[in-house]
């Protein structure tokens, strides 16, 4: 356990950059003032759900490894690290939905939260279900990356840019893909939101055991 | 403890170890000796988990040891390890944390008899320097086995016999299996134990220090009284000058005569006749 601690702990010290852009990102946006529609500032707070990963895959795992960290302690670390950091961004998204996005009288603020249909739900549902969603953001980014150094990775990369281009222009196809994303995101059926993402989460976890089960030095 | 199995690694179709097959069972400091390129740094990243074999088997512990051991209980480390830019103290505090089995005593003792400011960061410490932070952090892991790749590179003399002390040091605290891997023969003579040999990707000889000291030998004379001498002895090499003869011998000392010349040979001359050689004579 404090192995896996330490790493934690290491892993969110090394991972400040993010932290700080976020910050300045979410400080700064600003919409301009005579749009109706103005977009909130807690959108932006999943830049650091989405950078997270880039950290933890491509600058940490080498440097904790020398430092004889395993690779089991290294991937419950990750793990645990990517469920705070979707706590921390849910928390900080839930609250400026709450308590900042109000302030402003003459706009219609637009939250991803409000978009997705989560605030459908009660504050903390909507909460959860960001929470679950960024969690299946991080793992799927994390596993994708670390794949980037083998073949498989980069077929991984074809299958999805085909995915893409394919499935957006054919009527059919796009409403398979929009299901889906109706599915694990634009979702305000919290239960079924939360067990699919969590779902997902699971068998991605796998997906990137075993992708560090092959990795080399 | 550590064994290895008819093991093949190849990248392409270059075969970097061949057919290697290894058995260490007791603990000690073990010397892996090998030209440039000869498969020191593919065998020990193998041993460690590191890289993938193409066939044969590695076994630590009894446990099967490939990229997928999640946890392997062996420490490697090689001298262009990558570090956390952090200062030296903190960078050994996480790696306290990381290892359960982490000596901090060690790890201190070390940094300060090795005058490593612990609040220098690390890329800012020099070659030497940033390879001792690895090697005492690998040491302190207290892991089963241990792996250092060229330990010794970018140290000065003073650091070297210091460093060597070290590992004694660290041997006798905790015994373990300890391979080091180096190109600086003498100077390890006296730390180790046992010798290992590699040779493009071969394991040529693993022995003790004593069997070299005891059986290896340069006998010179004329032709025929150093053939008629070294008859049905194991002969590794043999230079011809003129009429001499010079014969390198792996075995039990010829029986002395006043036409031959028996010397024991050094570690470095016998690592040279069993590899390669030094040139300018005919083989």
């Amino acid at each position: 356990m404090t192995a896996i601690f330490a790493v934690i702990k290491r892993l969110f010290a090394s991972n400040k950059i993010s932290f700080i852009l976020t910050t300045v990102v979410v400080l700064c946006a600003t919409t301009a003032g005579d749009s109706q529609i103005a977009l909130s500032n807690g959108n932006y707070t999943w830049l650091l759900a989405i950078l997270t990963p880039f950290f933890f895959v491509f600058y940490d795992y080498i440097k904790l490894i020398h430092l004889g960290t395993s690779k089991k302690d290294y991937f419950l670390g990750s793990l645990v690290g990517y469920g705070l950091t979707a706590l921390i961004v849910s928390l900080v998204n839930t609250c400026i939905l709450v308590l900042i996005d109000p302030l402003n009288q003459t706009q219609t603020v637009l939250n991803l939260m409000d978009l997705c249909g989560w605030t459908d739900n009660s504050m903390f549902t909507a909460f959860l279900q960001q929470t679950v969603f960024l969690l299946l953001t991080m793992i799927f980014l994390h596993v994708l990356l670390s794949m980037q150094p083998y073949w498989y990775g980069w077929l991984s990369d074809g299958v999805l840019a085909a995915i893409i281009c394919i499935f957006i222009p054919v009527a059919p196809l796009r409403h398979i893909l929009a299901g889906f994303f109706k599915l694990i995101m634009f979702n305000s059926t919290a239960q079924l939101q939360i067990a699919v993402c969590l779902s997902l989460c699971a068998l991605l976890s796998l997906a990137g055991l075993a992708v560090l089960k092959k990795k080399s030095l | 403890m550590i064994k290895l199995t008819n093991v093949t690694k190849r990248y392409r179709n270059v075969s970097v170890l061949k057919n290697v097959t290894l058995n260490i069972d007791e603990p000690g400091i073990y010397c892996l000796l090998g030209r440039n390129g000869a498969g020191k740094t593919t065998l020990l990243k193998s041993i460690a988990g590191y890289q993938n074999i193409t066939e044969g088997q590695i076994q630590v512990d009894g446990k099967e040891i490939t990229p997928s051991t999640l946890d392997t209980g062996i420490s490697y480390i090689e001298n262009f390890a990558k570090h956390f830019n952090l200062p030296v103290r903190k960078l050994l505090q996480i790696a306290s944390e990381v290892n359960p089995n982490y000596d901090d005593e060690f790890a201190s003792e070390m940094m300060e008899r090795f005058e490593l400011d612990g609040k220098k960061k690390f890329h800012h410490l020099s070659l030497g320097m940033k390879t001792m932070v690895s090697s005492i952090i690998c040491l302190a892991s207290n892991k089963s086995v241990i792996l250092l790749d060229e330990p010794v590179l970018g140290f000065d003399a003073i650091m070297r016999v210091e460093f060597y002390e070290m590992l004694t040091e660290s041997f006798q605290k905790h015994p373990r299996i300890i391979i080091v891997s180096t190109h600086i023969i003498e100077e390890i003579a006296k730390t180790i134990q046992k010798l290992i040999i590699i040779d493009k990707g071969c394991i040529r000889f693993f022995d003790t220090l004593r069997a070299v000291e005891t059986k290896a030998f340069r006998v010179s004379g004329l032709k025929k009284d150093v053939d008629a001498a070294t008859e049905n002895l194991n002969i590794i090499r043999q230079d011809t000058v003129g009429g001499l003869v010079t014969s390198y011998l792996f075995d039990i000392p010829p029986i002395k005569t006043a036409s031959l010349e028996i010397h024991p040979m050094s570690l470095q001359d016998f690592f040279i006749q069993m590899v390669g050689h030094t040139g300018g004579a005919k083989q």
